[in-house]
């Protein structure tokens, strides 16, 4: 079966998808004007009716959500070509070499994506306005050649490929796959669940409370989940149908992208979009959003500005990660082949000499990206979290996020120790019940593994030791914060780095106050266990009990 | 009415008897199990006087020495000073040593108070050190576990090896304080299976034992272990090491037992086949000389018997593989019969059990 057959055949499927609708409409008023025919009146016709109405719901709502819905824009910085003259200069000379009409609007967007999108007309029969996304910090991560490929990429999907038809059904894909997800989500309840994770993450979910999107859950029930079942499976056999055509697709755009934008920038950027997906996720996570829990806001632009940072320095990681690239697609219906597969046929292609384009940051491209940057906290972060204290830098909210964060850790100790004795858990009561020899009968209300519990005598004690360790560890850390004797050095290389006092930068890592720290709570943790050092280390009135 | 009564009757009269019979069948093997087969050898072999499978120790591969258990059985109740002058008596007679060491380190993996004590009384005691060595060696591997990597846990995984770093430091105290002991080397072994070492550091730590002791036959059964497939090495590798040392011992010195570990531990057949070629009856005779030359106090000798009375019934061999299960009875902690864990008396009766049967049929 040819490309151009293949292709017609997933049309014939995605017509399928109407019929499929049209038909359980027809059936369902066959139903009622059978039963009417035959002379059904009073309370049971009325009943017949609603019972069918309700029936016939999902399946217009189905029919419906086949259309882009409408008005979805994202949360994002709009440029005009007045602001962003040479951004928009890259975009038309793109469209241009790629055969395709040039977006009307642009917005720049806070997550690691390049994407047009078109609120098509006639169920994607014909075109309408188009949009391209464009997200900063993707705009961070790339060169001017790499972001040159993706977006000769995206517009590759315009073109048509090898054949007309495909375009199609590529769109096709993408929007059966957003019924089935929208069908899932409503018919398995997954949206109360991952309602519920995402409050659980509720410090994330304030920053970027913008783009969080309302999801509907009305509507669930038997005849839902029924109906999901008839929608899913027919999209199931549909996405299958047309998976070769979406992979072919894939491939036809990584070609048109190496030949607009060169082989090696393209190679180069399929290497690097999930390098940059996973590190802006570890950037947002442990950079970004580290002052939310005390209501503090990095520097004004360095919400999104300290990622750019985070890159260069860490640059050797990086390098590991960009030889490490996926195998696997993302899901079975994924139209997107493995990117190693992708990069694989790039980079057998010929060499074409441009491997020194355009190698400055693509973020260069703007006309001021600091503004950029702040505009797009603007208009992304919910205007609570907007409200919150600025630091001066990063030090300072480092800082006071781990003061914070250390006034309030609850170590699995401590709620053994409160158990255990009964106690608000401090770290003197702890050391009295070490001194007391009652250590491993406390522990032995630590949680523990199935093969931990198990464990009698020294292997009992080699399993819970490492854990005993770690709390131990964090309860002195807490006391030296609690009195403001603890500091973190801020990097961008490394996780913070904890400075107890006395601490100098002559310290070898045998010698000076974390050694010693260490080797205090090793005495206390001893088979025949000494707090003597501990207590030594503790400022004095840490070691009264209360 | 009537008809259908007497049609009624007349079909539960025989069911009626079916039931009485099946009650009757029940009842007298309820009350006299009706002996079946394993029964009767079980019977048989209790009349040579052989134990039923309640009756063997899983703890040891024979019985113990009695100055040997006196020392064990004090150390159990804290008392380390008989240990200490146990393995001063034994002196330099290494394969004894790294036995006792072994006794006394599993019970210290379990409790090392009385360990404890014997340090703090003697702080430089170099018996003191290579069980305290040896038992963190145990410990590890206790919270290792025995079963199969997938089924380990990344905690246990972690205890092991962090407590296997460990032992490496004692190890080399333990071989500091007696330069002479190879005990030391032995334990590290252990380490070095658990830890992985390259085969050129394998070899080199081989060589520490065999200058000190070139026939210890502790110390190749447990390089024997690192050298299988399942381990570091390879069958073939496994087999070499196995024959060659086999090969290089004077008679009587039991080495002659490696070459049945390397089969057992590699053989992956369901039949006997593999048991009975040409090259394992010369192995299992090689090892029946050894045996008979060898001393007979040897805590060695007991494994040999073992797996000589399991490949002699494998083969066939019944009356000698009898002649073998009489000497070793009692104790089964041992290969073949190791390997099934809880299992190890039920299968070393079953198989001298079936021993026992062949020798009455023959008969």
């Amino acid at each position: 079966m040819g490309a151009t057959l293949r292709a017609l055949r997933a049309l014939v499927l995605l017509c399928g998808f109407y019929l499929l609708s049209l038909l359980l409409l027809a059936a369902l008023a066959g139903v009622d004007v059978a039963a009417f025919g035959s002379g059904l009146h009073g309370p049971a016709a009325v009943k017949l009716f609603i019972v069918t109405v309700v029936l016939a719901i999902p399946v217009v709502r189905g029919m419906f959500m086949l259309r882009t819905p409408r008005g979805e824009e994202r949360a994002g910085v709009p440029v005009t070509e007045a602001d962003e003259p040479r951004l928009w200069a890259l975009v038309r000379e793109l469209a241009a070499a790629t055969g395709t009409r040039a977006p009307d609007r642009i917005l720049l967007t806070a997550d690691v994506n390049a994407a047009v999108s078109e609120e098509s007309r006639l169920l994607g029969l014909l075109p309408g306005p188009r949009r391209l996304y464009l997200g900063v910090p993707l705009l961070t991560g790339l060169t001017e050649a790499q972001l040159r490929a993706v977006l000769a990429h995206e517009y590759g999907h315009f073109t048509g490929g090898d054949t007309r038809l495909s375009a199609l059904v590529v769109r096709g894909r993408a929007q059966i796959a957003r019924v089935i997800g929208q069908f899932h989500a409503q018919a398995d309840g997954k949206v109360a669940a991952e309602r519920a994770r995402q409050e659980k993450a509720s410090a994330k979910r304030v920053a970027e409370g913008k783009k969080a999107k309302r999801v509907d859950t009305g509507g669930t029930g038997a005849t839902y989940r029924m109906m999901a079942k008839i929608y899913t499976a027919y999209g199931k056999l549909y996405l299958r149908a047309s998976l070769s055509t979406g992979r072919a697709q894939e491939y036809a755009a990584d070609l048109a992208a190496a030949r607009i934008a060169g082989r090696d920038a393209t190679a180069s950027a399929l290497r690097e979009i999930p390098v940059l997906a996973s590190s802006h996720d570890f950037y947002v996570d442990s950079y970004a959003t580290l002052g939310l829990p005390v209501r503090m806001l990095p520097p004004r632009g360095e919400f999104f500005g300290g990622f750019g940072r985070l890159l260069t320095a860490r640059e050797r990681e990086l390098a590991e990660l960009r030889a490490d690239l996926p195998t696997e697609p993302a899901s079975p219906y994924d139209s997107h082949p493995p990117i190693a597969e992708r990069v694989r046929r790039i980079e057998a292609l010929p060499a074409d000499g441009r491997a020194e384009e355009a190698k400055d940051t693509a973020l260069a491209l703007l006309t001021d990206p600091q503004r950029t940057l702040a505009a797009l906290e603007d208009a992304v972060l919910t205007d609570e979290v907007l409200a919150f204290r600025r630091t001066a830098e990063w030090q300072e909210l480092l800082e006071a996020s781990m003061a914070e964060g250390m006034s309030s850790v609850r170590t699995p100790l401590h709620q053994a120790l409160a158990d255990y004795t009964g106690q608000p858990a401090t770290l003197p009561a702890l050391l009295e019940v070490i001194d007391d020899g009652r250590l491993w009968r406390l522990a032995e209300r630590l949680p523990l593994s199935e093969e931990a519990a198990a464990a009698k005598g020294r292997a009992f004690r080699e399993f819970v030791r490492p854990r005993l360790r770690n709390s131990l560890r964090t309860m002195v850390l807490a006391e030296f914060s609690a009195r403001s004797l603890l500091h973190w050095e801020f990097s961008w290389s490394r996780a913070a780095a904890v400075r107890l006092p006395g601490w100098t930068s002559e310290n070898t890592p045998d010698d000076g106050p974390e050694a010693a720290l260490d080797a205090a709570v090793d005495a206390a943790l001893a088979d025949h266990p000494d707090t003597a050092p501990l207590r030594a280390l503790l400022p004095p009135a840490a070691t009264q009990p209360a | 009415m009537t008809v259908l009564l007497w049609i009624l009757a007349v079909l539960a009269v025989p069911t009626l008897i079916f039931a009485v019979w099946i009650a009757g069948v029940f009842l007298k093997e309820f009350f006299h199990p009706s002996p079946d087969d394993g029964t009767e050898a079980a019977q048989a072999a209790e009349k040579l006087g052989l134990l039923p499978a309640e009756r063997q120790s899983t703890d040891h591969p024979a019985p113990l020495p009695a100055d040997w258990a006196a020392a064990l059985d004090a150390v159990r109740r804290g008392d380390w000073q008989p240990a200490a002058e146990l393995l001063r008596a034994i002196g330099r007679d290494w394969d004894r040593r790294t036995t006792v060491i072994g006794h006394l380190a599993t019970l210290a993996a379990k409790d090392d108070e009385w360990l404890l004590a014997w340090e703090a009384a003697r702080p430089e005691d170099p018996d003191a050190a290579v069980v305290r060595a040896q038992s963190t060696v145990y410990l590890a591997w206790e919270l290792r576990g025995a079963k199969k990597a997938k089924y380990t846990t990344q905690e246990q995984f972690q205890g092991f090896h962090r407590t296997l770093v460990g032992a490496r430091e004692e190890i080399a105290r333990a071989a500091a304080l007696n330069p002479d002991d190879p005990t030391p080397y032995v334990a590290e072994i252990w380490v070095a299976l658990g830890l992985g070492y390259a085969n050129a550091e394998m070899d080199k730590l081989w060589a520490e034992i065999t200058t000190r002791d070139p026939h210890h036959v502790g110390a190749h059964f447990s390089a024997l272990q690192y050298w299988c497939a399942k381990w570091r090495g390879s069958r073939q590798l496994a087999f070499d090491f196995a024959e060659r040392a086999a090969a290089e011992a004077p008679l009587g010195s039991l080495l002659t037992v490696l070459p049945l570990i390397a089969h057992f531990e590699h053989d992956e057949s369901t039949d006997t086949a593999a048991d009975n070629t040409p090259e394992m009856v010369a192995r299992v005779d090689a090892g029946l000389a050894d045996a008979a030359a060898a001393d007979p106090t040897h805590p060695g000798l007991a494994q040999l018997r073992h797996l000589l009375a399991f490949y002699l019934h494998l083969q066939d061999r019944h009356e000698a593989a009898l002649e073998q299960f009489k000497l070793v009875d009692g104790y089964v902690e041992a290969l073949p019969w190791s390997y099934r864990g809880d299992g190890a008396a039920a299968y070393y009766c079953q198989v001298r059990n079936d021993t026992v049967r062949a020798v009455a049929a023959e008969a």
